[in-house]
């Protein structure tokens, strides 16, 4: 009884993660039709920056936090400027960003490893100490991912569907001449897009950054995980993505503690291909 | 004064293909203006082009006194030129209400938002009745209505239509002129429109746009018959 709720736990807690990470790639995705693949290099930077500023400089987690999500966000528009908006309206835009962001990734590992080294560091916890949760115990910090990361999601939701900015994102994803002539600066948007999904992968680096080691590939693994989540939540709204998440995250905890870690992956991919095949839209995708 | 929208010498086109020549038009203050001309001769070109969709290879274009030729589209919105798109489905995955909510995004358009949302619902009731439905699923009379509704939360001061009535039933394009010619009494039009009564309803004067140029002007004391003018649709009287 205990293995199951603790299970369930740490896949709540890995869905919690993955629906941060995913939720920012979705949104890049959805506005601009881009797969952004340094979303993992900039949620290491992230997570490094936020280890700068609060363990190296001393001033304090709360602000290292800060400085962490708002230069993976910075750095984020940075990328938009620099490797995507040379190429806008190109006829194969698609592939081509492929490439440059997939050298954005590399070129911010490498100046990762640079700046930082390759030595092992670690954020604290951002609360210390444990809570039991039916029998089983996890890290009060981990209880605060689970409790954060709906809340952030939600802010993001009432973002996208209220305001005018955050519906502006919507509009211009699905029709830009659309959106352009109603007066929305689509530029501005897709930096918007950008700087909010890096932020979103800030974040998840500076949570995970409290649980595992930041090493200059610490994106890499929570990078493909949320292009699964993704592609399985069907590329499209904010909702099935979530939703996706936590299927992903839960599957993920019950597959190690059943397969163990080795076949883990296997299975999941497994699990995913399968899915396409029955429904090409992805799990929540209309069929 | 100056004229309203004033466009001099203006060529565009798509990459290496010329589909503009050398057009010089012009609005002034209080007059609806026609554009009409035979299928793929540049109409559209010309509204894109105005809107800042597409920037015009050679050529001024100014609005209300300010040079907009490299203006921006949003820039341009910003200043009160608004532009309803021919067969425009705007944005399949939002609802009627959100889409025009979200269509007031300029600042001029914010403030004015709650009068012109109870405007455009009387204006269109199918509209109101529908709300909550998404773009993509109204049939094409409430697309156009939709797409004319979104314009007018853009608070326009002068209104570019792109062929409103494509493409409908004759009672729903009955319904839809009906809510043109309202709008014309206090938003100044441009128009492009295949419907010659309704053209002429809703202008005081025409162009004729053939092979990307102004081949013509019809003002109210050059006006030719209605027969004439459907020769000029089709490109006969070249
Ligand atoms: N994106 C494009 N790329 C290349 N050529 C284009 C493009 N859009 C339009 N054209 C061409 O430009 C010319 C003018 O098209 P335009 O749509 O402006 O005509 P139109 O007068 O609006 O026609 P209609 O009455 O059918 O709406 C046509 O020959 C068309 O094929
Ligand atoms: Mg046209």
């Amino acid at each position: 009884m205990d293995t199951l709720i603790s299970t369930l736990l740490s896949g709540v807690v890995l869905g919690a993660l993955y629906a941060l990470m995913a939720s920012g790639l979705s949104l890049v995705w959805t506005t601009l039709g881009v797969f952004n693949f340094a979303h993992g290099a900039l949620m290491t930077i992230g997570a490094f920056v936020a280890w700068t500023v609060s363990e190296a400089v001393g001033l304090g987690l709360p602000a290292g936090v800060v400085a962490g999500v708002a230069s993976a966000a910075l750095l984020g528009v940075v990328v938009e400027y620099l490797l995507i908006r040379p190429f806008y309206g190109r006829p194969n835009m698609l592939l081509i960003t492929v490439m440059t962001t997939l050298a954005g990734m590399i070129i911010l590992e490498k100046g990762a490893q640079m700046i930082w080294g390759a030595r092992l560091k670690q954020l604290p916890r951002l609360i210390d100490g444990e809570v039991s949760i039916f029998g089983a115990v996890i890290s009060a910090h981990e209880a605060l991912i689970i409790v954060v990361a709906p809340l952030i999601l939600l802010a993001l939701w009432q973002f996208t569907t209220r305001t005018y900015l955050g519906r502006s994102l919507r509009a211009v994803g699905q029709n830009q001449d659309a959106a352009a002539l109603l007066g929305i600066n689509v530029s501005f948007t897709f930096a918007l897009a950008f700087g909010l999904g890096a932020a979103l992968a800030g974040l998840t680096g500076v949570l995970l950054g409290g649980i595992r080691f930041i090493t200059p590939s610490l994106g890499a693994e929570p990078l493909v995980k949320a292009m699964i989540v993704v592609i399985f939540g069907g590329l499209g709204s904010l909702g099935a993505t979530v939703g996706a998440a936590f299927v992903i995250g839960l599957a993920e905890a019950f597959l190690v503690l059943t397969l163990g870690l080795y076949w883990t992956p296997f299975a999941l991919f497994l699990g995913l291909i399968a899915v396409l095949i029955f429904r090409p839209n992805g799990l929540f995708g209309r069929v | 004064m100056s004229r309203f929208l004033e466009v001099e010498g203006m060529t565009a086109g798509y990459g290496a293909v010329t589909v503009l020549r050398n057009i010089s038009l012009y609005v002034d203050h209080g007059e609806n203006v026609g554009l009409f001309g035979p299928n793929g001769h540049g109409k559209t070109t010309l509204l894109r082009t105005l809107s800042g969709l597409m920037r015009a290879a050679m050529g001024k274009v100014r609005f209300d006194g300010q040079d907009i030729s490299r203006a921006r589209p949003w820039e341009i919105v910003g200043l009160g030129m608004v532009q309803a798109q021919q067969g425009n489905t705007l944005f399949g995955e939002m609802e009627i209400a959100e889409t025009l909510e979200l269509a007031a995004f300029n600042r001029r358009a914010r403030e004015k938002a709650a009068a012109n949302l109870d405007r455009i619902y009387t204006l269109f009731p199918r509209l109101a009745e529908r709300k909550r439905q998404k773009a993509k699923t109204l049939s094409g009379g409430e697309r156009q209505m939709l797409s004319i509704g979104a314009a007018l939360m853009c608070a326009p001061r002068l209104l570019l239509l792109d062929e409103p009535t494509l493409g409908l039933s004759p009672r729903l394009k009955e319904e839809l002129a009906e809510a043109l010619r309202a709008i014309s009494q206090d938003v100044p039009l441009v128009v492009v429109e295949q419907d010659v009564e309704l053209l002429l309803a809703l202008s005081n004067r025409l162009y004729l746009i053939e092979h990307g140029e102004v081949q013509r002007e019809i003002g109210k004391d050059n006006a030719p018959d209605h027969q004439e003018i459907m020769d000029m649709y089709f490109g006969e009287h070249a």
